[in-house]
């Protein structure tokens, strides 16, 4: 942070403390999934995609995006489209864009690499591009779309994710503070069944359809050749582009879920709200921005006044500048000692590369000792057997 | 293509003499092929002094770049992203010497320096992470079955000194089935100075470069130094080559399915005896250059210069003889070369510029560079089990003998059988080859790799088949797409300074029934059912002659029933008794 934003602090402060804090969040994230492969499921691309292009619309940049596609609808060669998905017949709209940023794709979709995701159990060599750098302030849209069943939800068509592995890493997160609130949105058949078992506090639960419901497309595109939209997104969709045109929107999520009619999406979305701390009340008026939007709040733990911060500052510049200095005088001291740098002695460089394959040149003569050795034992053999009748 | 290299090669030359003029050099050739196809080739340089870049004071090196590669302790690296075949016959040489190209997919290679190979692989992993993170590929999949340590066909083509020299690994691992799509455009073009916005970069779309019949994005961050001085610098090179279709280009986005022309649109040969209105033979119009112009080939005008390119090399070079027309927006100034074949741009540095090459009968055209080599590459054989590959190795030169070296790396389940190797010259055994070099798969560990040092006389064939088996992957190791087959990456032919690289191969492993394993479940439900049913009615039940039976009768029942019905009569005239 600059300097002078610094300075500009005690104007925010004093802004923010007519604001209860507390329930306050400093970013927002998404994840955005889809879990399904092969060309006839470009619907389901479509639908993650045109969720990134909302959520980029409204202010959450590409790095605080965690999109994972599962195949390559854009180049795909059956696309007549080449490096575009559309998700609507109109083709008013480019999903994939000059701009896009896919961090988890083709066969890195996968149950465990979302698990991992979620609880940010990864190797060290992850970069951070491909992490959910979250904490205890955060909000979170999750999304997730593809084919699924009652409790479960296919990846590629190879694997399942079942709602009891969902609801157990929403916990985890929770235990590791990796999220504030959570926004669980979900299209497919039987959705609301994955949510079902969702016991971690401040989690807003929807999901496209109930039990025994399939989830619908909308419909389909003629000359890309399949259908281009599920019903429950493409009304979310119409929502958010509709009602919620700019970040200062107050829209809420009361006004969202009230928006859905079961006679246009063919099936019977469901909310859970008893997870959340202000049940359905508190929920309800909770802001679209507050998951969809990217806020900037500045949280600060104690309220000081202008000249404790100054001291403080002054304080850190100084520190700054003898570390700095420290640093230097040893960096200096190590190049006059390793000036004449010493080449590694008594060190043996072990490589491994592949092998020269050799062409014998006496392979004739060698045959022909081992021939000679053969009749020589065979010689002896007859001799011995001669011998003894 | 002689003409177009060794004028690139004097502008590197003057550039490694007098880098202090600029340190970001951009230029863009065009170069139409046949039929109706045209060659764009994009290059964008940078230098960095050495010094600057070991402490962090990046100017036109990509800072996100230039912090993976000190972190991975990487001193010299090659990335490439291809799709698409490069047809040699029709298209000749492959630009760039093929120097500038990989495989089908994503291809790495780096030197690492590190003391020991564990180190090596360790830093390989950062890299290939870190990577991963970068272009938004799936690089962290080049693991150790997919990386190799190639021993001759790559050679580290910058300045490194003797002292790291004996450091240094050479890690390469190839991607054959990652997509190359708009994601990693977006990162390759961040890298750029001018980012896309200005200069030949705008003219870069991800919907025209997707849709090329050919297309290689390839990134090299190589050390130079100047002989015989201290002063070093790094070098970074991006290229983007494409081959697009004119016709396909034209096509406008938004609805770029061909669809029947409209009969008064139709241009028709009116020289024919039958022409009349509902007949109609096509005009021949392949004696003519078609015509095109830049906003309709990359969907817009080039959008300025970049301002960071300040070293006065003609930003936009042509190559087309000097009898094509050529029109092109004000402000721009042409300079045409004394070959007869080229001509460049001199820029108006803020107005946009559009270039227009009418549709013209021109018999003289540019001439193909023949290439050294045509290399291509089959399987053979059949069944589940075992396979074959075939190289068919062509030398077209009628002088000149070719020396080249020729390698493989194969996954760990295609086993390859060394003694089946074989290469005949225009059918007959003769040993062509002079050495090689051979590291045998271990399961699950590493994958083959095979490096053949051969030579081909002038005019002559060579074809190289070698035998493999299939290995049978364990269940979970198969791909959501198992029945698509597995990418085999593309062989690497190396002949000096310039590479080719032939297709990538598609192998059919066996592949089970993924639903199997329900099945065995459902039967062997079943069969336990069964058995379970039937033995626990033999430890339970009691088992009698039918003729031991009690024999189910009318008049028992009958009987029984009536003395139950007494029993109860008797009791209840009992109690009415006692109660009197």
């Amino acid at each position: 942070m600059k300097l002078s934003n610094l300075l500009k602090l005690p104007a925010v402060l004093a802004l923010l403390a007519s604001v209860p804090t507390a329930a306050e969040h400093t970013s927002n994230w998404a994840v955005l999934v889809s879990t399904s492969r092969f060309w006839f499921n470009y619907r389901h691309l479509a639908n993650v995609l045109s969720l990134y292009r909302t959520v980029k619309r409204l202010g959450i940049p590409d790095s605080q995006i965690i999109l994972m596609l599962p195949d390559d609808m854009a180049c795909n060669p059956r696309n007549a489209f080449p490096g575009t998905v559309y998700s609507n017949a109109d083709r008013a709209v480019d999903l994939y864009g000059d701009n896009i940023e896919v961090d988890y794709r083709g066969y890195e979709v996968t149950v465990e690499n979302f698990i991992r995701l979620l609880t940010d159990r990864v190797g060290e060599e992850m970069p951070r591009s491909k992490r959910l750098l979250t904490d205890d302030r955060s909000n979170i849209l999750v999304y997730m779309t593809g084919h699924g069943g009652n409790e479960f939800l296919k990846f590629q068509d190879a694997e399942e994710i079942s709602a009891f592995d969902l609801a157990d890493a929403f916990e985890q997160m929770w235990e590791k503070k990796r999220y504030h609130e959570l926004l669980f949105m979900i299209d497919t058949c039987q959705a609301n069944t994955m949510y079902s078992k969702f016991y971690s506090p401040n989690i807003i639960a929807t999901g496209s359809s109930e039990i025994d419901q399939s989830s619908y497309s909308h419909h389909a595109d003629n000359d890309v050749g399949v259908a281009v939209i599920d019903r429950y997104t493409y009304y979310n969709l119409d929502f958010l582009e509709k009602e919620v045109r700019e970040p200062s929107s107050k829209k809420t999520l009361g006004d969202l879920f009230d928006s859905y009619d079961e006679a246009k999406i063919h099936s019977h979305p469901g909310i859970r709200w008893d997870l959340f701390a202000g049940g359905e009340q508190g929920g309800r008026e909770r802001l679209l921005m507050d998951f969809f939007g990217n806020v900037q709040n500045v949280e600060v733990d104690s309220v000081g006044n202008d000249t404790e911060l100054k001291e403080d500052l002054l304080l850190l510049g100084k520190k700054i500048a003898e570390l700095r200095a420290r640093s230097e005088a040893e960096e200096a001291a190590e190049r006059n000692q390793t000036s004449p740098r010493p080449l590694l002695e008594n060190h043996t460089t072990r490589r491994v590369t592949a092998a020269k394959v050799e062409v014998d040149e006496n392979w004739w003569g060698k045959k022909a000792v081992g021939a000679w050795a053969l009749a020589g034992c065979s010689l002896v053999w007859l001799a011995a057997s001669y011998m003894e009748s | 293509m002689c003409q177009l290299r060794s004028l690139l090669l004097v502008l590197v030359a003057i550039f490694s003499l007098v880098h202090a003029i600029s340190d970001y050099h951009e230029q863009l050739v065009l170069r139409p092929l046949q039929p109706s196809l045209l060659l764009a080739s994009f290059n964008f340089q940078s230098n960095t002094s050495w010094e600057s870049f070991e402490q962090q004071n990046f100017r036109y090196f990509p800072r996100s770049l230039g912090q993976i590669l000190q972190h991975a302790n990487t001193r010299e690296l090659h990335l490439r992203f291809s799709l698409g075949q490069w047809d040699a016959e029709s298209w000749g040489a492959r630009p760039w010497g093929g120097r500038r190209e990989g495989g089908t997919g994503v291809e790495l290679w780096a030197w690492v320096e590190a003391e020991t190979d564990e180190d090596a692989d360790g830093r390989w992993l950062t890299l290939t992470n870190a990577l991963s993170g970068l272009f938004c590929a799936s690089l962290n999949f080049i693991d150790s079955t997919r990386t190799t340590k190639p021993v001759m066909s790559f050679q580290p083509s910058g300045y490194h000194t003797n002292s790291t020299l004996s450091n240094l690994h050479l890690l390469h691992g190839t991607l054959p089935r990652e997509v190359v799509c708009t994601e990693n455009l977006t990162p390759f073009l961040k890298l750029l100075p001018c980012k896309g916005k200005a200069g030949i970069s705008s003219l870069l779309d991800g919907h025209k470069l997707f849709d090329a019949s050919w297309q290689s994005m390839s990134l090299d961050v190589t050390p130079l130094c100047l002989p015989g001085s201290e002063e070093c610098k790094l070098q970074i090179t991006q290229t983007i080559d494409m081959v697009l279709d004119i016709q396909r280009s034209k096509r406008p986005r938004d609805n770029p399915i061909p669809r029947p022309v409209p009969s008064e649109e139709l241009k028709c040969d009116t020289s024919k005896p039958y022409h009349s209105s509902d007949v109609c033979f096509p005009l021949d119009t392949t004696s003519q250059e078609e015509d095109w112009s830049l906003a309709q080939i990359f969907g817009h005008a080039m959008k300025g210069t970049c301002p960071l390119a300040t070293d006065g090399i003609d930003p936009v070079c042509i190559h087309v003889p000097h009898a094509r027309q050529v029109y092109w927006s004000e402000g721009a100034q042409e300079h045409k070369d004394k070959s007869g074949y080229m001509r460049c741009f001199e820029l108006a540095p803020e107005s946009d510029f559009e270039m227009i090459l009418p549709r013209q009968e021109i018999s003289e055209k540019a001439p193909l560079e023949q290439p050294l080599l045509y290399a291509q590459r089959s399987f053979i054989g059949y069944g589940q089990e075992r396979g074959g590959v075939q190289a068919i190795l062509t030398n077209p030169s009628p002088t000149s003998a070719v020396d080249f070296v020729y390698m493989e790396s194969l996954p760990w389940f295609m086993k390859l059988y060394l003694h089946t190797l074989t290469a005949k010259i225009n059918g007959n055994s003769e040993d062509v080859i002079q050495e090689m070099y051979y590291r045998p798969a271990l399961d699950r560990k590493r994958g083959t790799q095979l490096e053949v040092r051969m030579f081909i006389p002038a005019n002559s064939t060579v074809i190289l088949t070698y035998e493999f088996e299939k290995a049978i992957l364990r269940y979970t190791e198969y791909p959501p797409d198992a029945n698509r087959g597995f990418d085999i990456a593309s062989a690497v032919i190396t002949i000096g300074n310039v590479s080719i690289r032939t297709t990538s191969l598609l192998l059919p492993l066996p592949t089970p029934d993924f639903s199997m394993p329900y099945n065995v479940i459902i039967l062997t439900s079943t069969v336990m059912a069964l058995a379970f049913g039937s033995i626990f009615n033999l430890l339970v039940r009691r088992f009698v002659g039918a003729d031991e039976a009690e024999k189910l009768d009318i008049r028992m029942l009958r009987r029984k029933v009536q003395a139950v019905a007494s029993r109860l009569s008797r009791r209840f005239m009992k109690k009415t008794a006692k109660q009197e």
